[in-house]
């Protein structure tokens, strides 16, 4: 499969999430830099799969994929974005084998030769028959992904379905089981396998005879679901860190507008390449929770330290390992400079200091509850029952600008002087914003 | 680790099901056994069942992937999982309905309040867990936080009032829901993707006009979450403006003018 196909798909998919319903088919495919017939074609691709994938979901879930995106923030827990990682190209005829394979597992222990009778009996006809070796290539497989597993005992070897963790469970325990694997893979990050796992388990409560609900009891309000594309480059990052092992790809900057490019093997994608190839020593990932975005942090030779958003990577290729020393010395240096970034910002450090109004009304005090929360390593002082004072020493003041803002009249701006200033400015702004309603 | 491994296949998966046999693989165990580390685990589990689950994925490896992972601007952790979540899903998971006494904002405790229990939800931002009920005696829609809970007792709802309550639920959600729209102001359209990134977490759909190359965004909102929807906005400062939704507009005037007040003291 080729990369470039998940690139596409990626940047494609995260389009109609984040941008769902803007724009026309020309303008979508403009901005991918694709043409419209393969905007057509990626598109059916995308309906297709998820055709197959919703037979037994209720109708109304719609069969506009924009629609279908969009559908139900509230209404479902389930991540719409998942079938991504469902979308590797995979031949009829090897699918049917391994479902067929897998299924023939699930109950019995059987050898390659068993496996290669069954088959025989139940492939479709119109085909030539696997032979014993194609078997055993599969079979590799399945023990490789870990689906099944091989029966102690001499040659030749049999087989079983790696199902004990869902087989030796209760009911009440795999309902236990559901809702975990549920909470953390909405919660916490990386959730991809969360997800998957979660697609299985549910599954299996269906079989054991759980009414199709009995899975929906829980919601997650303001969860960014695109967060999950970006894990699509995760492991990628993650096998190259623990090898010490340099990154060679072709960046997009989200900010420039086009967000894919095609390398120009396939005429379908004749367009000119725009974006920097880079070459960089990858060393942390950063996930900004108040975006819901990803960021790799790599060292560069010349530059230092640089950052890159992740939707922005493409054409990722593992390139020259460097010594363990000098991944060392690079990592405590990002580590160190990361210490005081509200995200990823590594430039001077700046003192801020903002006094915060607490709420007039009586009962919980949601503004200090905020802040407490929210606030980072922040200190906060002088607690009155009115006001309190929030310092933090933090790199520039552009990614915490938001966040202090967020909080409208409740909190002003001390120090530093200019900052002050802004915010000035900016209310006045904003006032003109709404001044003839 | 691959996500993007054959046997995710839809294909797979879509004959698997029909087949009703299953595809469990290491990436999904190892997954798991990273995650019950979580403290979380010992709330979510009975000690029998989390001690079964520590030796069934025993042999797995667990996942590193996290120490490259530096998460930035995450709200504390107050709750990922609450103790009483397991016994309100099995409530809500057989249509019954509960008795519930719960502490109140100013203080004071309301005893055994009969209701209908909807979802249980989570708020990402305050991650926190919230119970969505109906108070039938009061005939409204509560939204409790688990914390706040004293105690609940399950009881007996007969079949045909658990259908009139779930249409009642409905509509009562059904009427909270409000929208408004927001314009990306044109200078800062070069901010597009940091902007719709910020919304994403709302249900929204976005138009585009090519001639004035104005970006519109129609974010779906309950109406009593409209000051978390404020502050997001607040938060984006003067990238984008509230076109349409009085009650919005107006409160955004409003906290310019008292942030200005507040400066104007000194």
């Amino acid at each position: 499969m080729a990369r470039e196909s998940f690139d596409k798909e990626i940047q494609f998919l995260r389009m109609l999430a984040l941008a769902g319903g803007a724009y026309s088919r020309q303008q979508f495919a403009d901005r991918l830099g694709i043409s419209v017939h393969t905007y057509d074609k990626t598109l059916r691709n995308l309906k297709g799969m998820v055709s197959i994938l919703q037979q037994g979901l209720p109708a109304e879930q719609g069969t506009e994929l924009s629609e279908w995106l969009r559908y139900n923030y509230y209404e479902s827990a389930d991540p719409l974005l998942l079938f991504l990682f469902r979308a590797k190209s995979l031949k009829e005829t090897e699918s049917i084998r391994l479902s067929l394979l897998l299924t023939a597992l699930q109950t019995k222990e059987l050898t390659a030769k068993d496996l290669q009778d069954v088959c025989s009996e139940q492939m479709p006809t119109d085909g030539p028959l696997p032979d014993e070796k194609t078997i055993r290539g599969d079979l590799k497989y399945l023990e490789e992904v870990g689906v099944i597993l091989r029966v102690n005992g001499g040659r030749p070897y049999r087989y079983r379905a790696a199902n004990d963790l869902i087989d030796q469970l209760s009911d009440d325990e795999l309902m236990d089981l559901y809702d975990y694997v549920d909470v953390i893979a909405n919660t916490q990050i990386p959730s991809v396998q969360g997800y998957l796992l979660r697609d299985t388990l549910k599954k299996v409560l269906r079989k054991r005879g759980f009414h199709p609900e009995a899975v929906e009891t829980h919601r997650y309000k303001y969860n960014y679901h695109s967060r999950i594309l970006d894990e699509a480059h995760l492991y990628t990052i993650f096998g190259a860190i623990q090898q010490r092992k340099m990154l060679h790809f072709l960046y997009l900057s989200p900010k420039k507008g086009k967000n894919y490019a095609s390398q120009n093997t396939n005429p379908l994608f004749e367009r000119e390449t725009k974006g920097a190839i880079e070459t960089v020593l990858p060393i942390r990932v950063v996930y900004d929770h108040q975006y819901g975005r990803w960021y790799l942090i790599g060292h560069h030779s010349r530059m230092g330290i640089m950052k890159f958003r992740m939707e922005g990577l493409t054409q990722i290729e593992e390139a020259d390992a460097v010594e363990e020393d000098e991944f060392a010395k690079k990592l405590s240096k990002v580590e160190e400079q990361l210490k005081t970034s509200w995200v990823t910002d590594t430039t001077r450090i700046i003192k801020v200091v903002a006094r915060f109004y607490s709420p007039n009304r009586s009962g919980a005090n949601f503004i200090l509850e905020r802040v407490e929360a929210q606030g980072q390593w922040g200190v906060i002082t002088e607690n009155s029952d009115s006001t309190f004072l929030y310092e933090i020493m933090v790199n520039g003041i552009y990614e915490i600008k938001p966040w202090l803002r967020s909080f409208g009249s409740s909190c002003e701006i001390l120090e530093p002087a200019w900052l002050r200033k802004q915010f000035i400015a900016e209310w006045k702004e904003i006032q003109t914003y709404y001044e003839s309603i | 680790m691959n996500p993007f491994e054959k046997i995710f296949n839809f294909q797979i998966i879509s004959r698997l099901d029909e087949m009703g046999s299953l595809a469990l693989t290491s990436q999904e165990r190892s997954w798991l056994k990273t995650m019950l580390v979580h403290p979380a685990s010992t709330e979510a589990f009975t000690p029998t069942t989390l001690s079964k689950l520590n030796i069934l994925l025993d042999a797995e490896s667990s996942t590193e992937v996290q120490e490259i992972i530096i998460e930035k601007a995450k709200g504390q952790e107050r709750q990922v999982y609450h103790p009483m979540l397991r016994t309100l899903r099995r409530i809500i998971m057989q249509d019954h309905g509960i008795l519930l006494s719960y502490h109140i904002k100013h203080g004071g405790i309301k005893n055994n309040q009969s209701g209908f229990p909807h979802k249980l939800e989570y708020n990402m931002f305050k991650r926190e867990w919230y119970l969505q009920w109906y108070n039938t005696r009061h005939h409204s829609l509560m939204s409790t936080k688990l914390k706040n809970i004293v105690s609940v007792e399950e009881t007996l709802v007969p079949l045909d009032r658990v259908e009139a309550l779930k249409v009642m639920l409905e509509r009562l959600l059904e009427e909270r829901k409000d929208y408004t729209w927001i314009q990306v102001v044109p200078t800062f359209n070069v901010e597009l993707s940091r902007i719709l990134y910020a919304f994403s977490c709302f249900e929204k759909s976005v138009s585009f006009d090519e001639d004035s190359g104005i970006y519109r965004i129609k974010v779906n909102y309950m109406r009593d979450e409209s000051e978390f929807l404020l502050s997001k906005i607040r938060f984006l400062g003067l990238r984008v403006k509230i076109i349409e939704g009085e009650h919005l507009k107006r409160r955004m005037r409003e906290s310019a003018s008292m942030a200005l007040a507040r400066y104007a003291d000194l």
